[in-house]
């Protein structure tokens, strides 16, 4: 954005300057901008009162005469004026902060096209790079969140190279996607690609939260959209960037376990100790000596003292992650040319043993004007990572919550020459040593994006420009994973019955392509149809085209241990393939009218054809009109208003149809029913074919998303205040869902057209700069807070609700009259007053045989905090954010109650205990209850803790608030001084950082387990609101950077 | 000035409307992965198929609840399988799988083939294997759907009286047998479309005249028209073809994997049914030694009991033979085994007891010879289905008299009461079907209260979980399973949660 700013300025830069008349001293100085530290070429020094004075030059310096006495002014576009008393100074620097009045700004919006700020009539947000690099998130997405209004940044996974889920204004879409459409220098991208973007090639993402802004971009953005610009060549003298950040990560919030209980199993009565026990249901910890495991073929037996290792072992397994960063980037340039290169390297270690993770990128962005009429551009990035991690990450996890606490597992990492470390002599019986369950199963995976685009822009008159544009993205991925083959000594086996089951091995290969080849081609004529009325006519067509294939063989039983080939097996050779083809072409139209600069009217329409759907319902065509009204323009007693800098208010409809027919193949071949081979088939030379599961209702529709928007955004002059809010609401109607249905049927669903969602809220931001001193201290604050509820109208009829998942004892579902997801669990029999009944005779509690409502798993309160302050070099940055009104449940109750690890299972002591807030029948008169406070539990070890009718089955015992408060960024960085750096010459900026990021959470204390932005069903799933045990412990990232320009 | 702009638009709607119209463009939603249509002679004999592996999930249902299976040491965390605390989630495969599996496929043969001459024979035999499937369904949960079942068109169908199913299961097995009598001339189904009798029609009616014979037995039903026609001769066998890579189901669940690791290391055999074998109750070294592995010192438990309960013999399937000249025999003969949908010993045990009742004439104490004999016969057989070299049945049959002479269970002449011949009919047939069809063990010790159990008893006698919560019924097992809990969530109108310690299949006087 800035660089268009610094283009006005340099043409104004030629306009003459009023003549100079003679002065008594000579200030000098240099401008510079208060963001960046850049120079800002074209500022106006005015002496006050006398209008005269000079503009600064293209490196921001200035020289002035001024009397004695004088004021300096210092205007310039997009910049707050500033006035300051010469005294006696001779040198005056001065920081230009960015007029926080930004309805001039230019915005990029559907198409690639750029409007100023003013003519939008829907909300949009931009983020800067300076704000999404401040922590040195390696994925873009970790960089966002926030940090936006509506915008709903979810990290669903841990390891390396966390997923994200990206979600503007709830979710509308039972089950189709939900998430922002990703658009990149202009190209419709997969959303994958976020997570592989640099974070440092970009200039700045627009968010535009709404449908209506982004219906241009056809079907896909009825989520809103994320357009991601990035970084061109910089006019001027060539330019080096080199930086390096070294990251640690170290797991932080880790579930609460007991250290008060050994090993030992069920029956409980009386507990007792068993060396080579999962199960943690032994008696109290003593401090006794006693032998852990079985003892080894030699005789020789481990002994331990009876008491928690000091330090946690299941804590210290967990490893220190390190994380490595370095980027580097030029830009160039010349009258016709501009040029930008970059690379970046980075690589992870994990906190989880052995994984690691590399990615190298490089990108060059070239611009080029062919002629005065004629601009090329071209960009390419490519990206390759490479993932070495186990396979088996949530067993490894399990296995670790399978030890006891007096067990130092930490011992057993080298399982290959530790006798006790290996399977043969690991202590545990039942559960592997997680170290050998990590290294021994092992998926490495390669990945390479690319994606390239060439524009072409035709001036042939001046109001009309003609853009054709090809974008192309593909993703080439192999993934080889192994498991090795393990065959127990015939010692082992004699001692441990049916446990120690030999491994045959295996391996599996897959690889596949995925492309997709876009083509826009579209015309813009701007013109002043009168000296009042502005008109912008659009017209375009889009074309895209998506294929891939996928290939994938595997093997179990390997014949000679580790020589990993598909070859090398007794089996068979199983796999499989797959091919889809989808294509799409949208026409657009797209016609702003505006009168006297401050009101502005526009309208868009859009006709798609998609290659998916039914010739008879494969075209459809949405429209979409909004306003913008500059009151403070229109209404002169605004526009004198000495307090308001602007005023706008806006308001906008649309609709967007989205088709939802699964994200394999984009939904093609989903009309008809399948057949497959089934039970076995092919047996000896015989075809055997299955009909499928899923029925298909003929007439398969795309759902329409029907929003419309109203808001104001209000500039203060006082503090650089801005406040703005944004009410909406969207209901998307014939939802394409694959209801399940009752299995009698025949299927387990039915794909058809049904329901309807409504999604409303309120989004708002207020943005200060409240302290800003002549003497370089500045402070701002930017609060975000959004509100989303949303509800399921209507369901396909007979059907309350639809199942989107299940785990354990609960269920997501989209549920008539209710937010979506909804989350619903098992619970106890309770009376209407919901106390607990309990058994008269044992005192136990049983399972209800309905499940219970507990609430939306999507947060409808969103808060966002994020502020810097900055004093001379230095610059102190934070992000914070607050979510609640959602739930969520743990399905961890193997590894937590099952093995006794948790927490829960010590709350009265493994003693009997008197249910909580419990009743009893009263066997005088059947039908009313006792209230009880004296009947204890038959038991209250391990046979009620791991039974799942008294407890693990009960789901409402694993849910709980899935609120948080979040310190995601702090950052603190320090920039040279010019006068440093000058003598060297050769350097012309440095800095240096510090920066943590997820630094502390603070959940209710219901939560006792893990990070609940986690969700087991990965990114693309809207059934939000599970964890399992494969989301291993979040992490706490510390980080240092140092960045030089050349 | 405007000229210009007017040939510029004109180039550029000209353009729009090229590609617009490029129709070929979006004609490419034709699947390249998957059929969407296939022939009936592919369907049927998969839909054969999936009712072995039905067979083989009901196996294992019967197996835990019949009292034939028990846990093993090493392994705790079973639940309801030990305390009988049913879910509806539990038993949900077994509803689920054969709704969408192998009745939806029938469904479709039938659909497709209705009225079509060609297909007359695919007709009759889908319906034959349809009702097989339904069967199974009503005798673990009593009502289902039935009549508005397998339409789609009807989301939530309603349940069905299950006495009324029987009835009409009934009708459907006359339907199918008139077919393939009014047509001799009808093309034949061959090996690779019938993977259960190879095309022998013969076999189909009296595979058909069996499953008559079962439901009437078992609904107190008018046996008359049974009268003069013919029964199983042989195992009903499905085997399409079953290899190492390919495994026969229950191979597969309780032998090894493809690979060549264990498959089960967690279950063992009950003491009960061990008692069968061991002498505890009855001597059967015969038929033990083929069955279990180590035999006669298999390691067994009763079901529920978690303290020092023996861990399964290492490396060993439990229930295969490794004893010299018996490996490949037995109940887990080898991954290409057939799998059994109707023993012959069991149609000669249901034979013998309509016999026994008077409603078939014939003389029920050589039938009931008849059945131990073909039970042996089964059990001798090796994995390729031909009779063990060099095994003598009467030889072996003599041996297992003789070891329990004057046992009414064994000798049926000793019994004197005709409940004793009963008793040892579905004794009889309760050890025939061990590990085969262990459901139909099950459903008959509910329908006739044999083979006897001594609840408290020493666990050779129980057979019940000793961690059984059941208290108001004697022998403390469960009446039924739970209706499912897709059910449960998708079809509210009809689902109901039923008391599974006081409920009773239809044919369940007990």
């Amino acid at each position: 954005m800035k660089k268009i700013l610094q283009l006005g300025m340099l043409l104004m830069l030629m306009a003459p300057i009023e003549g100079l008349f003679a002065q008594e001293r000579t200030i000098s100085g240099k401008v510079v901008a208060q963001e960046d530290n850049s120079p800002v070429p074209g500022v106006n020094i005015v002496i006050k009162g006398t209008g005269s004075g000079t503009a600064t030059d293209l490196d921001g310096k200035y020289t002035i005469q001024v009397p004695a006495g004088a004021t300096l002014v210092f205007t310039s576009i997009g910049f707050k004026s500033q006035e300051i008393v010469v005294g006696s100074r001779t040198t005056i620097d001065v920081q230009m902060t960015l007029e926080v009045s930004q309805l001039n700004e230019v915005v990029v919006t559907a198409g690639g096209l750029v409007v100023q700020r003013r003519e939008l009539g829907n909300q949009a947000t931009t983020i800067k790079a300076t704000d999404l690099t401040q922590g040195k998130a390696s994925n873009v997405a970790a960089g966002l969140a926030g940090k936006v209004p509506g915008l709903l940044v979810s990290a669903v996974s841990s390891g390396v190279n966390p997923n994200y889920r990206i979600v503007l204004r709830g979710n509308r879409s039972l089950l189709g996607n939900n998430q922002a459409l990703l658009i990149l220098d202009g190209v419709i991208t997969p959303s994958a690609m976020l997570g592989n973007l640099n974070p440092e090639d970009i200039e700045d993402i627009q968010v535009l939260n709404g449908s209506g802004a982004a219906a241009l971009y056809g079907s896909d953005a009825s989520n809103g959209a994320l357009i991601v610009t990035t970084k061109r060549g910089k006019s001027g003298a060539p330019e080096i960037k080199v930086s390096h950040t070294t990251t640690l990560e170290q797991v932080s919030y880790l579930p609460q376990l007991q250290r008060e209980f050994g090993s030992g199993t069920t029956p409980d009565t009386p507990p007792s100790y068993t060396a080579y026990e999962n199960q943690q249901y032994g008696p109290r910890f003593d401090g006794s000596i006693v032998v852990i495991g079985k003892p080894l073929a030699d005789g020789s037996i481990q002994q331990v003292p009876y008491s928690a290792t000091k330090k946690d072992a299941r804590t210290a397994f967990w490893e220190t992650g390190i994380q490595q960063q370095t980027d580097f980037s030029i830009s160039a340039s010349d009258d016709k040319s501009k040029l930008f290169l970059a690379g970046q390297r980075y690589t992870q270690e994990s906190t989880v043993p052995f994984d690691k993770f590399s990615r190298y990128s490089v990108r060059a962005n070239i611009d080029r004007k062919i002629s005065n009429r004629l601009n090329a551009a071209i960009q390419t990035y490519y990206i390759a990572n490479v993932y070495d991690i186990s396979s088996a990450v949530g067993s490894a996890y399990n296995d670790v919550l399978m030890s006891p606490a007096h067990v130092d597992i930490t011992k057993y990492k080298d399982w290959r020459n530790n006798p006790y470390a290996n399977p043969n002599g690991y202590y545990n019986e039942y559960y592997d040593n997680p170290y050998f369950t990590l290294s021994n199963n092992r998926t490495d995976t390669k990945n390479n994006y690319l994606q390239t685009s060439m524009e072409l822009k035709w001036n042939p008159i001046d109001p009309l420009t003609i853009t054709g544009r090809l974008g192309y993205n593909s993703r080439n991925v192999f993934s080889k994973s192994t498991t090795g083959k393990f065959t127990f000594s015939p010692y082992t086996k004699s001692i441990s019955g049916g446990s120690k089951t030999d491994i045959p091995g295996g391996v599996s290969e897959s690889g596949a392509y995925e492309t997709q080849l876009l083509f826009d081609f579209f015309g813009e004529y701007k013109t002043k149809i009168t000296e009042d009325f502005s008109l912008n006519v659009v017209g375009g067509v889009q074309t895209r085209d998506n294929t891939s294939k996928s290939l994938n063989v595997s093997v179990s039983g390997l014949v000679i241990s580790d020589l990993y080939n598909v070859s090398n097996s007794t089996t068979n050779l199983g796999g499989g393939a797959g091919f889809g083809h989808a294509s799409q072409v949208g026409v657009y139209g797209d016609i702003r009218l505006g009168f006297r600069d401050f009101i502005y009217l526009h309208a868009t329409g859009r006709n798609d054809w998609r290659s998916v759907l039914a010739k008879e319902n494969r075209s459809f065509f949405y429209p979409a009109v909004d306003v913008s009204l500059i009151l403070s323009d229109a209404i002169p007693s605004l526009k004198d208003a000495s307090w308001l800098d602007a005023l706008k208010i806006r308001g906008g409809y649309s609709q967007v149809g989205q088709v939802n027919l699964g994200q394999q193949y984009w939904g093609a071949y989903q009309l008809s029913a399948t057949f497959g081979q089934g039970s076995g088939y092919p047996y000896s030379g015989n075809g055997g074919f299955t009909l499928g599961d899923v029925v298909v209702s003929p007439n398969l529709k795309p759902e329409i998303t029907t929003s419309v928007e109203g808001g104001f955004d209000l500039d203060l002059n006082e503090y650089g205040a801005s406040i703005g809010a944004t009410f909406y609401k969207s209901n998307t109607v014939d939802q394409t869902v694959n209801v399940q249905v009752s299995r009698a049927t025949g299927y387990t669903s039915m794909r058809m057209n049904v329901g309807e969602v409504e999604n409303k809220g309120i989004e708002t931001y207020l943005r200060a700069t409240p302290i800003q001193t002549s003497y370089g201290l500045s402070a701002s604050v930017q609060v975000t807070y959004t509100l989303n509820r949303n509800e399921v109208i209507a369901l396909a009829d007979g059907n309350a609700d639809l199942t989107l998942s299940t785990f354990g004892g609960s269920r997501i579902v989209a549920k008539k009259g209710y937010p979506f997801p909804y989350l619903e669990v098992s619970d106890y029999k309770r009376t209407a007053e919901g106390k607990v009944i309990v058994d008269a005779a044992t005192g136990m509690p049983s399972i209800a045989a309905d499940y219970i409502q507990v609430g939306t798993t999507s947060p409808p309160h969103i808060l966002g905090l994020s502020g810097s302050v900055k004093y001379r070099g230095f610059t102190l940055g934070g992000t914070a954010e607050y979510r609640n009104g959602h739930y969520i449940y743990n399905g961890v109750t193997t590894s937590f109650d099952f093995s006794g690890a948790g927490i829960r299972n010590t709350w009265f002591d493994r003693a009997r205990f008197v249910f909580p807030n419990s009743v009893y029948e009263d066997p005088e008169s059947p039908g009313t209850y006792i209230e009880n406070t004296n009947l204890t539990t038959y038991t209250g070890g391990a046979d009620f803790w791991t039974s799942g009718s008294y407890n693990t089955g009960i789901g409402a015992n694993y849910t709980h608030s899935a609120g948080f408060w979040k310190i995601r960024e702090i950052s603190l960085r320090y920039d040279f001084p010019a006068s440093w750096l000058a003598p060297a010459k050769v350097i012309k900026a440095a800095n240096v950082s510090l920066q943590g990021r997820n630094l502390f959470i603070w959940t209710p204390k219901t939560n006792i387990y893990t990070d609940p932005e986690y969700s087991a069903n990965g990114a693309d799933s809207n059934a939000i609101g599970y964890i399992s045990i494969s989301q291993t412990p979040p992490g706490r990232y510390f980080g240092a950077t140092i960045s030089l320009t050349f | 000035m405007k000229k210009v702009n007017l040939k510029i638009w004109a180039g550029v709607f000209l353009l729009l409307f090229t590609v617009a119209s490029c129709s070929d463009f979006l004609d490419i939603n034709e699947n390249p992965n998957q059929a969407t249509t296939a022939d009936l002679s592919l369907v049927l004999p998969q839909a054969i198929v999936a009712t072995a592996s039905r067979a083989s999930a009901y196996n294992n249902y019967g197996a835990h609840f019949g009292g034939y299976m028990a846990n093993a040491g090493g392994f705790s965390g079973f639940g309801t399988l030990l305390t009988y605390n049913l879910q509806p989630a539990d038993y949900d495969g077994l509803w689920s799988t054969s709704f969408s599996g192998p009745l939806a496929d029938l469904n479709y043969v039938i659909g497709k083939s209705e009225g079509i001459e060609e297909y007359v024979l695919y007709n009759a035999a889908a319906k034959i294997m349809m009702v097989v499937n339904y069967q199974m369904l009503v005798d673990a949960f009593g009502d289902i759907p039935y009549s508005e079942a397998l339409n789609p068109g009807n989301t939530t169908p309603k349940y069905d009286d299950a006495a009324t199913i029987y009835t009409s299961l009934v009708a459907t097995l006359n339907a199918a047998i008139a077919q393939i009598d009014a047509n001799p001339f009808a093309p034949a189904l061959t090996a690779a479309s019938d993977p259960l009798f190879g095309g022998n029609m013969a076999n189909w009616k009296k595979y058909a005249n069996t499953l008559k014979l079962r439901m009437l037995i078992r609904s107190n039903g008018n046996l008359s028209s049974l009268a003069g026609v013919e029964f199983l001769t042989d195992d009903a066998i499905v085997n399409p073809g079953y290899e190492l890579n390919r495994p026969n189901p229950d191979w597969a669940s309780w032998g090894r994997t493809v690979a060549g690791a264990l498959s089960n290391s967690s279950r063992i055999p009950t003491t009960y049914a061990f008692a069968f074998y061991n002498g505890a109750k009855l001597l059967d070294a015969g038929r033990g030694e083929t069955i279990f592995v180590n035999y006669p010192s298999t390691p067994t438990n009763q079901l529920g009991n978690e303290v020092g309960n023996p861990p399964i013999v290492s490396g060993q399937v439990t229930w295969a033979s490794n004893q010299a000249g018996l490996t490949g025999t037995g109940v887990l003969k080898g991954p290409a085994m057939g799998r059994p949908l109707m023993l012959l010993a069991e149609a000669k045990f249901l034979l013998a007891e309509a016999q026994l009742k008077g409603g078939i004439a014939g003389d029920y104490t050589a039938t009931f010879y008849e059945g131990i004999t073909a039970s042996f016969r089964y059990l001798y057989k090796t994995e390729s289905g031909s009779l063990l070299a060099g095994a003598n049945l009467t030889n072996l049959v003599d041996a297992y008299k003789t070891a329990n002479d004057d046992k009414y269970l064994v000798e049926i002449e000793a019994a004197t009461t005709d409940a004793q011949r009963l008793e040892a009919i579905i004794t009889q047939k309760y050890i025939a079907v061990n590990m085969i069809n262990s459901d139909e063990g099950w459903n008959e010790y509910r329908r006739t209260g044999y083979p006897v159990t001594v609840t408290g008893g020493a666990p050779s006698f129980d057979i019940a979980s000793n961690k059984s919560i059941i208290s108001a019924r004697p022998d403390k097992l469960p009446t039924r399973v739970m209706y499912p809990s897709s059910e449960q969530q998708l079809n509210k109108p009809n689902y109901r949660n039923v008391d599974y310690t006081s409920e009773r299949i239809f044919w369940d006087p007990n």
